[in-house]
């Protein structure tokens, strides 16, 4: 392990971004992190507000046509390696408000898989996940970002 | 008055530290004194109303309990109300108290996650802490019951699901852990309201007065703060059988409003033991209806955040026709708007989170036509424009 995986080990930051949705998810990533039954820091896993600081960005929520532009910006800001876990059925399919429409049709407000937008490495089911599998989808993308150059 | 000419604008968000949520604030600042105030809230629009058009309305509840993430039973129960209310569907007594339990447990994890963001917010974040600790015991009684931490869908149309049933065995580790809840929690309080730096940053700012509540229609938390005594739950023939207080407060500054919420949990705790104490024998749900046609119907409730609306009506087929939601924080808008006015900047964002906004759940369109500003609801905008742009 080189200097700079050793380093990057002992302060990984995560950035959660919010896109839309009904805020379930939204607290249990804030929960997983500030609750100290769950403690993300354990793991030397430090929640930031600050795009040039983050190393993982978690996405919460369908994404909705005003946050498609924020989401994609604040992605470019976060420096090289970097990880995305998208955190909620919203981000993966786009739940309720994508697939069950009355009788309009497609709902254009949703532009749901967060990976039609950026790239994502791990993606955490449920509605909402528990906070156990949000830890576990972060610690899973840290080996990303070890072994980057 | 001569309207006067304000220079300096700091705007915050969408995404921003002391916002969770995606929403817009403009303050108008003339030397670190905030003169005017603007929320801007529409980041988070989904579509929700459009979405219920044309739904049957059994299946209709999956959407309704994901209007919200924080006060998901009071979305789906109050949109359940309104078809039981419009139809004289019949709802067992059982199934009435065990709604109004896992509202209460609800509503405390609503008032716990609202002492966990405003002290982030000041800064103190071993108070946030310990909220987000406390909470976990309620969380854990939801997924007993319900089988989901956020989401326990418990109402259906005619009572409860079967599975949210309370055993003797739930009740008795309900009762242990409010009881264990109620210990810990007095601490928390004592230490807060004895926090001497704490308190001095809440005492006296963020004035909201009782006429200015009244006339900026404030509800909920945040206008019995200021004096005005307010409570669609002592409305409800819901909540008949329980006894309850009303805590109304009348300081109207940032300490009230938190101090009112950390009362109101002691009053949910009387519940919680009153539904546990008299819980009723027999059925939980009621099977024998029909859904048919229905005019339009109204039900509000008393949400955690104030009152809320849904009204709906039903075509011949039970198809939803013109689904309407009206939230808490929409109409609290004004008065954070208010009470942010005269006061540092560094307190604004605490007066603003104090009012406890929930803005997915109340994001509206404004349609200008000519210059001329109004706010119209999803179905007319479909029917007016389609869908969009």
């Amino acid at each position: 392990m080189g200097l700079k995986a050793i380093a990057r080990k002992n302060a990984i930051h995560a950035m959660l971004i919010y896109t839309g949705g009904c805020n379930g998810c939204d607290i249990e990533v804030v929960n997983a992190v500030y609750s100290p039954r769950y403690d993300i820091e354990q793991y030397r896993v430090l929640l930031t507000w600050n795009p040039r600081e983050a190393d993982v960005l978690i996405v919460t929520g369908c994404v909705t046509w005003q946050m498609v532009e924020p989401l994609k910006k604040i992605y470019s800001l976060i420096p090289e390696p970097k990880a995305v876990v998208a955190v909620g059925a919203c981000a993966i399919n786009g739940n309720v408000y994508k697939n069950m429409v009355g009788e309009i049709g497609v709902n254009e407000e949703i532009f749901a898989p967060v990976d039609n937008i950026i790239p994502v490495d791990a993606k955490v089911p449920g509605c909402a996940p528990r906070p156990e599998d949000i830890l576990m989808g972060v610690v899973k993308v840290i080996p990303k970002l070890m072994e980057a150059p | 008055m001569s309207k006067k000419i304000i220079e300096k604008e700091i705007s915050i968000g969408p995404v921003h530290p002391a916002l969770i949520e995606p929403y817009r604030i403009r303050f108008f600042v003339n030397d670190e004194i905030v003169e005017d105030c603007e929320i801007n809230i529409n980041m988070a629009y989904r579509g929700i109303e459009r979405l219920l058009e044309g739904l049957p309305v059994e299946k209709a509840l999956l959407i309704t309990e994901r209007i919200c993430g924080i006060c998901s039973n009071v979305h789906a129960w109050n949109s359940v109300r309104v078809v039981e209310s419009g139809l004289k569907i019949e709802v067992p007594e059982r199934a009435n108290y065990i709604r109004v339990l896992i509202n209460e447990i609800q509503r405390i994890a609503s008032h716990l996650i609202f002492f966990g963001h405003a002290f982030e917010v000041i800064g103190h974040e071993t108070f946030a802490y310990r909220s987000f600790l406390l909470r976990e015991v309620f969380m854990d009684l939801m997924a007993y019951i319900g089988g989901n931490r956020v989401m326990p869908s418990v109402p259906v149309i005619g009572g409860i699901r079967p599975r949210a049933d309370l055993t003797d065995t739930l009740k008795r580790v309900i009762l242990e852990r409010v009881n264990d809840f109620e210990k810990k929690y007095k601490e928390y309080v004592d230490r807060i309201l004895a926090d001497p730096m704490v308190m001095s940053r809440l005492t006296g700012v963020g004035y909201l007065s009782k006429e200015d509540a009244i006339r900026y229609h404030a509800v909920g938390p945040t206008c019995r703060a200021s004096g005005v005594n307010y409570d669609v739950r002592t409305l409800m023939h819901e909540y008949k059988p329980f006894d309850f207080e009303v805590i109304v407060l009348t300081e109207g500054d940032n300490r009230a409003r938190i101090v009112q919420r950390a009362l109101e949990i002691f009053e949910c705790l009387k519940i919680i033991r009153q539904v546990i104490k008299n819980l009723p024998e027999g059925p939980v749900v009621n099977r024998n209806w029909t859904i048919r046609e229905m005019p339009f119907t109204t039900a509000y409730f008393e949400a955690f955040r104030g009152e809320l609306m849904h009204s709906y009506a039903l075509d011949s087929q039970g198809l939803i026709r013109n689904y309407k939601v009206r939230t808490p924080t929409p109409t609290n808008l004004a008065a954070m708007e208010k009470a942010c006015i005269g006061d540092h900047i560094t307190d604004a964002v605490v007066t603003i989170a104090s009012c406890d906004p929930c803005l997915t759940c109340c994001t509206r369109i404004e349609v200008v036509e000519s210059g001329k500003t109004k706010v119209m609801s999803d179905i007319e905008i479909v029917r007016k424009y389609g869908w969009r742009r």
